[in-house]
């Protein structure tokens, strides 16, 4: 008897052992590859943006991953070169108050990283590369989590650390931002000598701590709070703003900015009708008096095996940061600026968006068997988002940007081997 | 009431949450958790592109994770 239950324990051994082993070698590694393309067409300018990305992924062992990956973006369009208000518009008219440029850049984004699992518990390390003609970044990422409570309860923290340089042009000795000048071009930006630019360092840190919950078999939550603190340069130097007459000057933004949000999540399956329900929000404050709501719904279901379609609507809305005008003429005579600090940027503005999308991606992973002889699964998607923009005090030169909307086509594709 | 107190009062609350929630679900319950459709952002790839599209056109951040490296968004 005791012999018969020494066997049976030795074979429900092996037979774990050998199911460990072989759901270690069904998926061993895994090949993620992603396209974004995001068009924009607000007023004036048509910025697009071309994002491919690839991820490999290697699981030699139950306790290790290891990854690599590269991510571009190819950018072509205009943005605003130079930004003025309705006022100074009024008492100007014929001037050309608002100008775009061209642009074109190309960010190289490589990538590599290691995750270590121990039981409920998994350590993640990540180092990202990004350099365009006019910055670099070096960001180091690192994350733990645990599970407890039968895998009902997930808990993570994670920081990331950007060590980021900003081109910009040597300014003229003892000029005060007032009189600073915009950048031409990134032209001699990195590996050359050019006497006329300069760096200046943008240093980011990030931590984000999140509680994932099971509550019931159809029901889950997830709380996630966010800080960010950047310190360094965080204008865009292309970008001047007319501060009065005669005085037009390089953005100027503060040096420091702590952000901060909040967010929750709910993930709803209804078996009655073989839906999941989706809804999130997010409450964000910065110090620069930015403050804002984000709300989202989607909805998503099985139409065949392994065919699943979603529906999505987002809304957003913020307020301007405390030193956004869309005019900074009228401070004191007989040259402005008003206040100490002036931007450019739309998206330190009051503004709202709405984006409505929809997903479709079809999945399979064959329990006999692999996809011709190679692959354990596959995974294939293609999504489509609109988001209409609504800029309250945003102008150009005083004419309101009207009909801004942004199209973002992705697709993607993941195989595991 | 004090500001340690208070820090101490949230975490008591959150204690208790995980407290109530612990076990509620079975692993032999959780084949709908494991669906990817109960995953909390839809299909995570097409999050993140989305995520990379949307949040460089904002003026706020966070709830997506706190990776860096660039943003292509002049």
């Amino acid at each position: 008897m005791r012999l018969q239950l020494k066997l049976a324990a030795l074979s429900a051994f092996s037979v774990a052992t050998l199911l460990t082993a072989a759901s270690a070698r069904a998926q061993v590694a895994q090949v993620d590859t992603s396209h974004t393309l995001y068009l924009e067409s607000p007023t004036r300018t048509n910025m697009t943006v071309y994002t491919p990305g690839v991820d490999i992924s290697a699981t030699p062992a139950d306790w290790i991953t290891v990854k690599g990956g590269y991510e571009a973006d190819i950018v072509s369009g205009a943005s605003v070169k130079r930004k003025a208000g309705p006022a100074y518009a009024a008492v100007n008219p014929g001037a050309d108050v608002i100008t775009t440029a061209s642009v074109y850049d190309l960010r190289h984004s490589p990538r590599g990283g290691v995750t270590l699992r121990k039981g409920d518990v998994s350590y993640s390390a990540q180092y990202n590369y990004g350099t365009e003609n006019d910055y670099k970044s070096h960001s180091i990422f690192v994350a733990a989590r645990t599970e407890a409570y039968e895998h009902n309860t997930q808990l993570e923290l994670s920081y990331a650390r950007n060590f980021d340089l900003v081109c910009d042009r040597v300014q003229a000795v003892n000029a005060q931002a007032p009189r600073f000048r915009s950048l031409e071009d990134s032209t001699g930006c990195f590996g050359g000598s050019d006497p006329l630019r300069t760096r200046h360092r943008l240093s980011i840190d990030g931590l984000q701590a999140s509680w994932t919950q099971a509550w019931t078999p159809t029901f889950a939550t997830q709380l996630a709070y966010t800080v960010q603190l950047l310190e360094g340069f965080q204008s865009n130097p292309y970008r001047s703003v007319i501060l009065g007459q005669g005085l037009e000057a390089q953005e100027h933004h503060p040096e420091n900015r702590a952000r901060q949000s909040l967010a929750a999540r709910a993930n709803l399956y209804v078996r009655p009708i073989k839906i999941a329900i989706r809804i999130g929000a997010r409450l964000y404050r910065d110090t620069w008096d930015v403050t804002s709501g984000t709300g989202e719904v989607e909805v998503e279901r099985y139409l065949l095996e392994g065919f699943r379609l979603a529906g999505r609507v987002r809304y957003y809305r913020q307020t301007g940061a405390s030193f956004w005008s869309d005019d900074y003429t009228g401070g004191d005579p007989p040259l402005g600026p008003k206040g100490q600090y002036w931007t450019g940027d739309r998206e330190l503005s009051p503004f709202s968006s709405i984006a409505f999308g929809g997903r479709l991606t079809y999945g399979i992973a064959p329990t006999k068997g692999r996809i011709i002889g190679l692959m354990t699964g596959l995974k294939v998607g293609a999504a489509l988002d609109v988001v209409q923009f609504d800029y309250s005090e945003y102008t150009l030169g005083g004419t309101p940007i009207s009909g801004a909307r942004a199209y973002i086509l992705g697709a993607n594709l993941s195989a595991t081997f | 009431m004090t500001k340690p107190r208070k820090i101490l009062s949230y975490c008591g609350l959150l204690a208790i949450s995980c407290q109530l929630a612990c076990v509620t679900v079975r692993p032999q319950q959780r084949a709908v958790l494991a669906d990817p459709i109960m995953q909390f952002e839809g299909d995570p790839q097409t999050a993140a592109q989305l995520r990379h599209a949307i949040v460089n056109r904002e003026g706020s951040y966070g709830g997506g994770g706190v990776s860096g490296g660039g943003c292509g968004c002049n």
